[in-house]
């Protein structure tokens, strides 16, 4: 009964002042609404950004370099032992790099309930030569299912197909600037020469093109079995396993998990790409400072007020003491005009946020793969965008509110 | 039931210390009784409204005791103050404040919204009633600030009424009204003095209305003569 007394004071209050109100409800909005936009703006630059990048990135991936073995036979046999050693004629044997027994660790990997999509790769640097033209480039040596589940591969194969591969044994297919560069289109012929001075020649069953010109000037994809003849390799080596989890901003369980049961380097796509990371986390800082400065600004506004909005009304605040009202009911009647106006502001701020990041989604930017500029919507940023609003006008309107609660009746009445 | 104590005090002693120190109440001690309708007395300056404010329990910068109804309200807190005032003391000061925001209805009903003792509905009533009594209820609807002085006065009595408090509390009531509206307040503190055995505390000037009253007091230089 007396809480809706006190909201009845506090609504008469806010109705009588309609500017005041109205001034800081929209300090409120335009905080709330930059909170929401910014983000959306944000989240957008990093998706595009993941998107292209995810684009030929696995989440994970298991590679064999030698340079990492290193074998002390004395620790490994004898730890703490006061033997004296007398190692006669020490080589340093050539590791292979690559992994032999591909098969076995794909199976391992797959058991992983985390695991979404395992994919070999054979990758290599070529010389493509077209009649007196000569490139340096890649092979990726590439399972079809496998590699298009990961990246969605076939889709970028815009001339011929990407299952032309699996059908024609000496099938390839070139990055569109690769082709160009070499005046080659699908069904010409193109050699390729290995770095063990192999040579064979394929014919180009199509032609792709990634939103990466790197990619497009210098990758080809062969079938990994024909990549394995080529460089002379056994049936079950890989260079590289792909792996995609559900996840993949969790990365590092998966990694310790595979760790244990794999004896072959094992990296994430944080580790590999911490440009990638930086980029994303120095955007989202970027984001919460001016919207947070925003919100401060606002928040300084509405002490401003309430201050001022006190300092006029404390002969009343007198009289509702002097009548019997408490000090925690003068606080009541002004914390809950300070919440209207975060909760009426919070609301306006959504919309308005809502909007503006609609809008701005229609302005044109044709850079790489992006026609407008991105937003990507998230309900945690609206509802944070909320949650901060009403805070900062709590947290603005509590000072002045607690004054409020302090005033002495007796002097203010006594003039 | 007559001669039950409503309000009693004891040595009530206060100074002001701006602009520099002065005792204002030296030493003051009365009784009232329930039902009974007290006027004060005193040259301007003499401390009358000082002592109201003291008995009210809104000044609580004293020396001495205050009981009201046999309780002890001398170093109370203020929240238990204000919860005592909302239901036993109506008050109406020296220059009549409302609420200007508030229509003279919502003025009266405010305090009794406050104790939450009646429905809105039968506070609303009540309020008529009050703003009847003082021949004030066309006004009920007006915006406090838009009514003349007299009027606001006669509101800020009709809210002193609302919550039926055992004690009323009076600064200079009849300062702004004519003999007639004077006439009728008086009436109606008597009737509630005599009828509900509402006790009635009047700071005033006016000599008829004082001799109208049970008991007068007479106040100078901080001191009951
Ligand atoms: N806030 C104050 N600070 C300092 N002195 C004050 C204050 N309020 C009142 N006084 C002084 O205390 C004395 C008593 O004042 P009070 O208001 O009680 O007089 P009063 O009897 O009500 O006079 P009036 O009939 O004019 O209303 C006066 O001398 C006045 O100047
Ligand atoms: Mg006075």
């Amino acid at each position: 009964m007396a809480k809706s007394v006190n909201i009845q004071i506090a609504s008469v209050h806010l109705t009588s002042k309609f500017w005041q109100t109205f001034v800081a409800i929209m300090g409120v909005t335009f905080g709330v609404s930059m909170y929401i936009f910014m983000n959306s703006f944000m989240n957008g630059v990093n998706k595009t950004q993941d998107d292209l990048a995810f684009s030929a990135l696995s989440h994970i991936r298991i590679y064999n370099q030698d340079n990492n073995h290193s074998y002390n036979p004395i620790e490994s046999e004898y730890d703490n032992s006061q033997t004296v050693f007398n190692i006669h004629n020490r080589k340093s044997i050539q590791y292979t790099s690559g992994i032999k027994n591909s098969y076995g660790i794909v199976s391992l990997v797959e058991k992983q309930e985390e695991v979404v999509a395992v994919a070999r790769q054979i990758n290599f640097s070529v010389f493509f030569r077209s009649g007196s033209k000569k490139i340096n480039g890649r092979v990726s040596g590439i399972e079809l299912e496998q590699e298009d589940k990961l990246f969605k591969s076939s889709e970028i194969v815009t001339q011929g197909n990407w299952n032309n591969l699996q059908t024609h044994k000496s099938g390839i297919i070139i990055g569109k600037l690769l082709a160009e560069d070499l005046g080659l289109q699908v069904n010409s012929s193109i050699n390729v020469l290995t770095s063990d001075g192999v040579s064979r020649n394929y014919i180009i069953v199509g032609i792709f093109e990634s939103s990466l010109k790197d990619i497009d000037k210098t990758k080809a994809y062969l079938n990994i079995t024909a990549a394995r003849q080529l460089i002379g390799e056994n049936s079950d080596y890989a260079s590289d396993i792909l792996i995609n989890i559900k996840d993949r901003d969790n990365t590092v369980p998966v990694v310790k998990k595979l760790g244990l049961l794999i004896p072959f380097q094992i990296e994430s796509w944080q580790e590999a790409n911490e440009q990638l990371v930086a980029g994303a986390s120095l955007r989202n800082v970027i984001a919460i400072a001016v919207s947070f400065t925003i919100l401060l600004v606002a928040g300084f506004g509405i002490y401003n007020i309430m201050n001022m909005t006190i300092n006029e009304k404390i002969k009343e605040i007198a009289i509702l003491k002097a009548t019997g009202f408490s000090g925690k009911d003068i606080k009541s009647i002004f914390l809950s005009q300070a919440g209207a106006i975060g909760l009426l502001g919070g609301f306006l701020g959504v919309i308005l946020g809502y909007l503006i990041s609609l809008l701005i989604n229609q302005i044109p930017f044709n850079v790489a793969s992006l026609e407008t500029l991105p937003i990507y919507f998230r309900v945690q940023d609206f509802v944070l965008a909320v949650v901060f609003g009403v805070l900062t006008t709590l947290i603005a309107g509590y000072l002045p509110s607690r004054k409020a609660a302090k005033v002495d009746p007796v002097t203010i009445i006594r003039g | 039931m007559e001669n039950k104590t409503s309000l009693k005090i004891r040595n009530l002693v206060k100074y002001f210390h701006e602009p520099e120190t002065f005792q204002v109440l030296k030493g003051v001690s009365f009784e009232v009784k329930k039902g009974e309708f007290l006027s004060i007395v005193g040259k301007s300056g003499s401390g009358k409204s000082t002592l109201l404010y003291v008995l009210s329990t809104m000044d609580t910068d004293y020396e001495g005791t205050l009981q009201i109804n046999g309780d002890l309200l001398t170093g109370k807190t203020q929240n238990q103050l204000a919860a005592f005032r909302n239901e036993h003391i109506g008050f109406v000061f020296q220059f009549h404040y409302l609420l200007p925001e508030f229509s003279c209805l919502q003025n009266v009903m405010l305090p009794a919204l406050k104790l939450g003792k009646y429905s809105t509905k039968e506070i609303e009533h009540k309020a008529y009633e009050s703003l009847r009594l003082l021949d004030i209820e066309g006004q009920a609807l007006k915006s406090a600030n838009k009514l003349s002085g007299g009027q606001q006065q006669r509101v800020a009595i009709a809210r002193a009424l609302i919550n039926n408090p055992s004690i009323i509390m009076t600064d200079e009531p009849t300062g702004n009204l004519d003999s007639k509206n004077t006439e009728a307040v008086l009436d109606i503190f008597r009737g509630l003095a005599k009828e509900n055995g509402q006790t009635i505390i009047c700071v005033t000037h006016d000599k008829d209305f004082a001799n109208n009253t049970d008991r007068t007091i007479e106040m100078a230089d901080g001191l009951i003569i």
